[in-house]
């Protein structure tokens, strides 16, 4: 508890020191204000704004530190509330604040919600308090109604989505690092395509045979030099074609 | 500068940085299930949106010719379109690099067209034939990056066409961009592109030759 109690201390002189820091450099900004104005330029200027910047943020960081005990758990209460002027707190506050009355209070130590905040609940209150009973009633189950129902929507939204992230997880397996390697191995080095058997030890067994025989569409007449002239007029007219044109060129040799 | 020959302009392209000879590439695969949500995705992606996608069916041959005094033998790959007349390609690619500080793999490349007495003419140079595949499938650009959706297809001795058969259960993506050297911030560009085609393909620079050692 005691060990509580000392961080306690601490954090608060902490945050007092920055919030000493804090005042000073705003005095120092109106002062500069008051006195300068005339030869103040804009730099300097915001030379200060950023000074008092760094101030907040070192106080927010204190602030929003975990070690920081947590303020918000402790309440401040008023202990003597009087209309008589006050010496004591007159010196500490540097003569802004000479009474600590009821009027004050609700101000000064945040009693009171905000008057935005404030107002609104008053709104509600006085519609609340108009309403019968029967006619809240039936708005609670005309609330209860649409609650479930966009409770409805929303778990349905959230099935088809698992229905959806499931299938896609299915759908991922979109290429294989194993198929890559087997691929980009074949187009650079031939893995897998060479069919050793078909190379005789004779110089004329250069072209294999699949492209000599069985497949004349694709380039075999073209592709094997002894088979050109036994194929002749077997592929397509076209490379005829340029053959012939070939011959009877006038130019080409 | 008045240039005579193809030797001379060659080294002129060479020298001013204008030869696009570097290859930028990055490589996926998808599964076949998931191809068509690929498409989809690079539709909407990509430049040529009113004529794509632009669909191919190319075999692909490499041919290899083994030098003296060096281990590696010298590879050129030709390739030329099934079912449509176009001029054959052939291709030089050389020697991967997998650069940590950038973001693909670069090579360098050549590009030429040829007509189609090319193989015949390789195999009398004493090339001899290292592989084949039929290549089918999409082509997408986008600015100068270009992007192929396609099925390797092999080639089986002694069937027809038809018997071919593809080599896996998916399409093999390809990101490549064929620049002049000195051009680093292609790589950037495709990087940010390959991010837009996640989580669907994984395009990685994958160095091939360090995968023919796994069995």
């Amino acid at each position: 508890m005691q060990r509580e109690e000392k961080h306690f201390e601490i954090t608060l002189d902490a945050v007092l020191q920055r919030l000493v820091d804090l005042k000073l450099s705003v005095l120092a900004m109106i002062q500069k204000l008051e006195m300068e104005y005339m030869d103040i330029n804009w730099p300097t200027f915001l030379d200060n704004f950023a000074l008092i910047s760094s101030h907040l943020t070192g106080l927010t960081k204190i602030l929003a530190k975990e070690q920081c005990p947590p303020l918000r758990n402790r309440t401040v209460l008023p202990l003597l509330v009087s209309m008589d002027r006050d010496e004591a707190l007159i010196n500490l506050t540097e003569g802004r604040v000479p009474v600590f009355s009821h009027d004050i209070v609700p101000d000064y130590l945040r009693t009171r919600p905000d008057p935005v905040t404030e107002q609104k609940m008053q709104q509600n209150e006085q519609k609340a308090s108009n309403l019968t009973n029967d006619a809240a009633m039936k708005q609670v189950t005309q609330y209860n109604k649409v609650v479930s129902h966009v409770l409805d929507m929303v778990s349905k939204a959230r099935e088809e989505w698992e229905i959806e992230s499931n299938s896609r997880t299915g759908i991922q397996q979109t290429s294989s690092m194993a198929d890559t390697q087997l691929l980009v191995a074949a187009v650079g080095m031939g893995k897998g395509l060479q069919f050793k058997a078909n190379y005789g030890p004779g110089p004329g067994m250069m072209v294999p045979p699949s492209i000599r025989g069985p497949t004349p569409p694709m380039g075999g007449p073209s592709m094997s030099p002894g088979n050109v002239q036994q194929l002749g007029k077997a592929p397509s007219a076209v490379k005829t074609n340029i053959k012939s044109a070939n011959q009877v060129h006038p130019f080409s040799r | 500068m008045a240039i005579s020959s193809a030797r001379e302009s060659l080294s002129h392209a060479l020298n001013n940085r204008f030869l696009p000879n570097l290859e930028y590439l990055l490589q996926g695969s998808i599964l076949d299930s998931a191809v068509e949500h690929l498409m989809h995705r690079l539709k909407g992606l990509c430049d040529n949106v009113d004529t794509s996608p632009e669909t191919f069916h190319d075999l692909e041959v490499c041919m290899s010719l083994r030098q003296p005094n060096t281990n590696q033998p010298l590879m050129l790959r030709v390739r030329r379109a099934l079912g449509r007349d176009a001029p054959f390609q052939m291709r030089y690619l050389g020697q991967p690099e997998v650069d940590q500080r950038r973001p693909t793999l670069v090579r360098s490349c050549m590009d030429c067209a040829c007509t189609n007495g090319i193989l015949d003419f390789l195999t009398e140079m004493g090339f001899r034939l290292e592989f084949e595949y039929i290549a089918k499938g999409y082509m997408f650009r986008k600015g100068r990056m270009k992007i192929t959706v396609s099925k390797l297809i092999k080639i089986v001795p002694g069937k027809q066409d038809m018997a071919n058969e593809p080599i896996s259960q998916s399409y093999i993506v390809e990101l490549s961009v064929v620049a002049p050297t000195g051009q680093e911030n292609v790589g950037e560009e495709m990087r940010v592109f390959a991010e837009q085609l996640k989580p669907l393909v994984q395009l990685e620079k994958i160095d091939y030759k360090r995968l023919g050692n796994i069995p």
